[in-house]
């Protein structure tokens, strides 16, 4: 299989026993400390359940690969584009699109003030004469 | 067994065997329609994103040095995430403020 940004993935270099936790907080975006009490307060809503979530841990854990090293991030800002991506990915391609445009304005911006800066030294070589 | 009470156990085990279920693959099938996207698609968003922030990182470069050359372009728009921002912002305004002094002159 090859990796993909939008599989899950266990997460066991910030995982503090198999990962599974820190997986989802990096999958979805929510806090790693939130994702932990939460699971653990479900936990014990649920008096256990007969040990069905920690039964659904270990599950998991042996379902789900190891994070890939090619699929590291380079600093926040990509994080939590591809957690965007997964939540919702019409609106990561539309986030694409307007820093293209963006791009796009500031340029014919800079365009704009170059070529008429020459203009006017144009004039002035020309006022020269 | 009273009539209250059973209807309220028929109700509480419908809600937990048929209900639950409906609603966790009613969201599971509404999160797949949402994030299907195809390996392609996958990796040519990230292509574009990774071309967008670079070239981005030029646009910045090229309106600081545009910026540094004469005083008279603004930036419409920059980029916050620029850790140097402040540095350049007041290194314009003394460029700014040194020009006119100089036509006096």
């Amino acid at each position: 299989m090859t990796p993909r940004r939008t599989r899950f993935y266990l997460d066991k270099q910030n995982g503090k026993f198999l990962g599974v936790c820190a997986g989802i907080a990096d999958y979805t975006g929510i806090d790693v400390l939130l994702v932990r009490v939460g699971y653990l307060l479900l936990n014990f809503a649920t008096g256990f359940f007969g040990g069905f979530g920690i039964l659904a841990y270990f599950i998991v854990a042996w379902v789900a690969d190891k994070k890939p090293r090619e699929l590291d991030y380079e600093d926040r800002e990509d994080r939590q584009f591809w957690q965007k991506v997964r939540a919702r990915p019409g609106a990561s391609i539309r986030d694409v699109r307007s820093s293209f445009r963006d791009i796009d304005r500031r340029l014919a911006d800079v365009e704009m003030h170059i070529t008429s800066q020459n203009r006017r030294l144009a004039d002035e070589i020309e006022a020269l004469r | 067994m009273d009539a209250p009470v059973f209807i309220v156990t028929i109700v509480a085990i419908l809600a937990t065997l048929v209900g639950l279920p409906w609603m966790i693959f009613h969201y599971i099938t509404q999160w797949k329609k949402n994030s299907s996207i195809t390996v392609e698609d996958e990796n040519l968003l990230d292509e574009l994103h990774a071309l967008a922030r670079r070239l981005e990182d030029r646009m910045n470069t090229i309106e600081r040095i545009v910026a540094a050359d004469s005083p008279g372009f603004r930036p419409s728009l920059r980029n916050e995430r620029d850790e140097d921002y402040e540095l350049t912002r007041t290194a314009e305004r003394e460029v700014q403020t040194s020009r006119p002094r100089r036509r006096d002159h």
